[in-house]
């Protein structure tokens, strides 16, 4: 039988541990166990056969690290491996009921942008493993002891490009229940199931009694058959050698406890034998079998958080979408990421439990943007994503890199755009966005509304998307055109709640179009939204009012545990003042004394802008301010600095300051362009992942008037060359933190040289000296930001 | 479980490059303080260590582990394990938290990314700290002393031996630590490194910067600092 017919309706047993074994019989420490399936097949086989004697039903081949960072014959090893465990089966005369998986560990390499694997590199390396396996004749792919869901996500989604093999994925947790990257069994099971896995679990890192409350709490969340393979206690050393204390005994007695959580297939890992597994099917055997229950909650989530859609509303925040937002336009055009996260982290701040992301603008490469913007955002936010776009590439882009379940943006009644979307969703997972408008337009009743509403259910089920996972738009129109819109969208909601248990979603200011005092209307009507039952509010996050609104119905509502949220955001209030949104008032207070050099100088960021305006309001030229305040303030700094009496946060706070104060600058004369001093590349040397002083550097020659390229880090020698060639660059600064990545420096710095005349390069970092500099033949050492700077002022003023 | 340590703003100071008497203005004093309590609430310290018998031998120390022999030839290393006959072998991380923490500060102001990157770079140096007197405690209960712990990077002992690390302790496993292939460790507040188990508190001779080769030209040597 088909093992996705048995899983989840009968006992099954997985086995237990290969490495642990394998040592015993001589594997070397630094000797890949997978070579043995080639040089001492037999071993392998016999090993398999008895885990299939011993009862197992899944018996993992001997695949686990058999991956292209570790071997150059990758499918070799991997159809060996199958090919062996295949044998075992049929000696032990299993062929009937028991199955051979191709077993999948992790690569062994953080993923972008935590580490330096870019994610759909991953998925290719894994789909090599996939292919052979599946060639060979494996039954299923178990993915194992994954410590990262992002990486997780990489396998399961190769296995579903490459075969229709069941997929099991088993995660390593800590004892409380955490993965390294900070995710929760609950936010790992949403994404493992809206990925459409046939089981999941938990293996490794610990004994069967540790594992307990985390099989406990996966019987809780996950509605898939679950799967839970321990080590036989926590390994420690004796002598220099491994050993496991939990023996089959005990084992099996703590594996019962477990197998009557609730949970469907059980087996061990590492320092678990045959016996284990003997033993553990003999206790757990005779139990009665309890099938899977569909849970029902919504999940949203990323690699650290799970966003729960259920009675409590949920803040979607807006900023990031450049309807209407000029400066979001031309942070797109330019490619002006930072822009695009610093929304990000003020809407966070101000409570957002979810950002809205949409970056469409008819002159860009929306889809490359959309998956650069995905990435970027979650280096710096563990707020999940709501993906919003019409563009059905971007949208594909955007869901394959998003790490987590993120929400879609949307759907519609149209036929053509179900088909386009859902079968996106069904493969990806998410939680999907459904506006109720086809074909004939926006209905103006809640009835039409809900007819398509209905109809976007119908279509979910037909794809295999459960019903729990879809929002639908009580779509709020101005009430300037149509002075029934508000009723209509209230009723919609309403029923949506009422007649399907289902979710809703209002971009809720598009309410007051046109009308004045917008706030106003936006924040009365969040309120009635919500009491109709609103599941998620699109909003501006940084707007009081809407806030206020939010904050008061929670508390009103028994929403908000002794009501720590709303004391939290207005313990500070007065009567009859605009409502402050807590987290976003900067303790940067202006200091209205101090002139624009002060300021400068003692880096206060908000006065330095307000003493700018004040300047340029006085008629001043930005020129002439600029060079008799603003410059001679950074000089001042930058001479402390280099003299030892001021330090290095003194210069950035500094820097910051006159940041801000060209900021003020480049808004009163953004149409009449800065002349630049000179354009600079900087950029961190390949291999090496620390960018931090060369962030500092380019703050420094931004602030003395220098246009920098900043290549990133990780950057390839080719890269910067050809960036240097194409915009005609003098000046390169390549930094460096550790020796092992100088010899890419000098690589990269005889490329240059080579191929551009009279290109100069600076180079700095923790292992740089002025010796070592001339060795790789760099033309300038800088020790720090200043030097830098210096060493660009000479190049360009000769 | 976050960090149970605490990080003492001087150390954060020092690797923000103070010197001397100098310490953290107001304004960066009160950076300092919040970066401390989010890193402290948002890390997550692990850490795995194992103890296995060497012999020195010449400037050879030899690793015996399972059925493996692994061999790191230094001379500062050696100096360090003169007469031990084991040694224990670790690596720690304070979890990926502090690198997006300083992230998320570079996206608002580089001032704010140097003080989260020193608190994190104290930070896994005091988890370390407390680990090891708690490692130092339960050997000198048993009559050993253990010498002062040594990184690869150190004087004479190259970096790549991070790899023998990576093989020995299994550190990507078990404590989700990567090393990329230019020998950096991801997250970026990880640590690996030896303490040798030996008989007597004598034959340490250098500790510390004292015991680097580097100590010369060393910005953050605690002798420069504290001058």
């Amino acid at each position: 039988m088909n093992l996705r017919e048995r899983l989840g309706k009968e006992w099954l047993f997985c086995d237990g541990g290969t490495g642990s074994i394998l040592q015993k019989m001589g594997l070397k420490g630094g000797e890949l166990p997978e070579t043995w399936n080639l040089t001492r097949p037999d071993d392998i086989k016999a090993l398999n056969r008895s885990y299939f004697e011993a009862g197992s039903h899944i018996v993992n081949a001997n695949t686990f690290g058999a991956n292209r960072f570790k071997f150059d014959n990758v499918s070799e090893i991997i159809k060996a491996g199958v090919t062996l465990c295949r044998e075992a089966r049929k000696e032990a005369g299993r062929d009937g009921d028991a199955y051979v998986a191709l077993d999948i560990g992790s690569l062994g390499k953080l993923l972008e942008p935590m580490g330096d694997l870019p994610f759909n590199e991953a998925v290719e390396i894994f789909t090599e493993q996939i292919k052979a396996g599946t060639e060979a004749g494996a039954d299923l792919i178990l993915i194992e002891t994954m410590s990262d869901s992002y990486e997780a996500k990489a396998a399961v989604i190769a296995a579903h490009e490459t075969c229709d093999l069941p997929v099991i994925v088993t995660m390593v947790y800590d004892e409380s229940g955490k993965l390294l990257t900070g995710g929760s069994v609950e936010g790992t099971v949403a994404m493992l199931e809206a990925l459409k896995v046939d089981a999941i679990g938990i293996n490794c890192g610990f004994g069967p009694e540790k594992m307990l409350p985390l099989a406990k709490r996966l019987t809780e969340c996950s509605s898939l058959p679950i799967v839970v393979n321990p080590n036989a206690g926590l390994p420690r050393t004796e002598n220099g050698t491994t050993v496991y204390d939990v023996d089959p005994v005990k084992f099996s007695e703590i594996m019962e406890q477990i197998a009557k959580l609730g949970v469907h297939v059980l087996g061990g890992c590492c320092g678990t034998t045959p016996d284990h597994i003997k033993s553990l099917i003999a206790k757990v055997r005779p139990l009665p079998f309890k099938t899977p229950e569909a849970k029902n909650a919504t999940c949203i989530t990323s690699f650290a958080e799970c966003v729960t859609i259920g009675r409590k509303p949920v803040i979607v925040g807006e900023r990031i979408n450049p309807t209407g937002k000029k400066k979001l336009q031309q942070a797109l055009r330019d490619n002006d990421i930072d822009y695009i996260l610093t929304e990000a982290l003020k809407q966070e701040e101000a409570g957002a439990d979810i950002l809205d992301v949409n970056v469409g603008l008819p002159d860009i490469d929306e889809p490359s943007m959309m998956e650069n913007v995905v990435l970027k955002l979650q280096s710096v936010t563990s707020l999940p994503l709501q993906l919003d776009t019409t563009n059905i590439k971007a949208l594909e882009r955007g869901m394959r890199i998003y790490n987590g379940k993120p929400m879609i943006n949307s759907v519609n009644g149209k036929l053509e755009n179900i088909k386009a979307v859902m079968p996106l969703v069904a493969k990806y997972g998410g939680v999907l966005v459904g506006l109720p408008l086809d074909e004939e337009g926006i209905p103006s009743t809640s009835d039409g509304r809900i007819a398509i509403a209905k109809k976007i259910y119908e279509a979910a089920d037909s794809y295999g998307i459960p019903r729990k996972d879809i929002v639908i738009d009580g779509l709020a129109m101005t009430i300037s055109s149509d002075p029934n819109s508000a009723v209509t969208t209230l009723d919609t909601v309403r029923r949506i709640r009422d007649e399907f248990s289902g979710h809703s979603i209002l971009g809720v200011s598009n309410i007051s179009f046109g009308l004045p005092a917008r706030e106003l209307v936006n924040s009365h009507f969040l309120t009635m939204a919500m009491q109709n039952g609103l599941s998620a509010a699109i909003i501006n996050p940084c707007n009081g009012p809407m806030m206020a609104s939010f904050r008061s119905f929670n508390a009103l509502m028994n929403l908000d545990p002794n009501l720590e949220e709303f004391i939290g955001a207005f313990k500070d209030y007065t009567a009859g003042s605009v409502p402050s949104v807590s987290g976003i008032s900067k303790s940067t207070a202006p200091v209205a004394v101090l002139s624009l050099s002060e300021a400068i100088e003692r880096g206060v960021v908000g006065r330095a802008s307000e003493a700018m305006k004040e300047a340029l309001a006085s008629g001043r030229g930005s020129l002439e301010i600029i060079d008799t305040d603003l410059i001679p303030a950074l000089d001042r700094v930058g001479k402390g600095f280099e003299a030892g009496t001021i330090f290095l946060p003194q210069l950035l706070m500094s820097a910051d300051a006159a940041k801000a104060a060209f900021e003020v600058v480049k808004e009163s004369m953004s149409d009449k362009p800065r002349q630049a001093k000179g354009k600079v590349i900087l950029a961190t040397v390949k291999g090496d992942i620390h960018d931090i002083g060369k962030n500092i550097v380019k703050v420094m020659l931004e602030n003395y008037g220098y246009d920098v390229i900043d290549l990133g880090k990780d950057v390839a020698p080719e890269t910067i060359l050809k960036t240097a060639s194409e915009n005609n660059i003098r000046v390169v600064g390549l930094s460096a933190l550790m020796t092992t990545t100088v010899a890419s420096m000098e690589e990269t710095i005889k490329l240059l040289h080579e191929n551009i005349n009279d290109i100069k390069i600076v180079v700095g970092g923790a292992v740089m000296t002025p010796e070592y500099s001339e060795k790789i033949g760099a033309d300038a050492y800088a020790k720090d930001a200043m030097a830098t700077v210096r060493f660009c002022d000479t190049v360009f003023e000769n | 479980m976050p960090l149970d340590a605490d990080i003492p703003v001087k150390e954060i100071e020092r690797y923000m490059g103070y010197r001397g008497d100098a310490g953290a203005e107001q304004d960066v004093f009160e950076t300092i303080v919040k970066a401390v309590e989010q890193v402290k609430t948002q890390s997550h310290p692990r850490i795995i260590s194992r103890e296995y018998p060497i012999t020195v031998s010449g400037n050879d120390i030899i690793i015996h582990a399972d059925t493996e022999d692994t061999t790191l030839s230094s001379e500062s290393l050696r100096r360090n394990l003169e007469g031990c006959c084991g040694a224990i072998l670790l690596a720690a991380t304070i979890g990926p938290a502090c690198d997006m923490l300083v992230r998320r500060a570079e996206v608002r102001s580089m001032a704010e990314a140097s003080v989260y990157q020193a608190t994190g770079a104290a930070a896994i140096e005091s988890f370390l700290d407390n680990e090891n007197n708690k490692l130092r405690k339960q050997y000198e209960a048993e009559g050993y002393c253990l010498r002062p712990r040594f990184s690869p990077g150190y004087g004479d002992l190259s970096l790549d031996c991070q790899k023998d690390w990576f093989r020995l302790l299994d550190i990507t496993k078990n404590i989700g630590i990567e090393l990329t292939d230019s020998l950096l460790m991801v997250p970026t507040k990880s640590v690996t490194a030896i303490i040798g188990i030996g008989y007597d508190k004598d034959k340490i001779t250098e500790t510390g910067c004292a015991a680097c080769n580097n100590r010369a030209s060393c910005l953050f040597s605690k002798e420069r600092t504290r001058k």
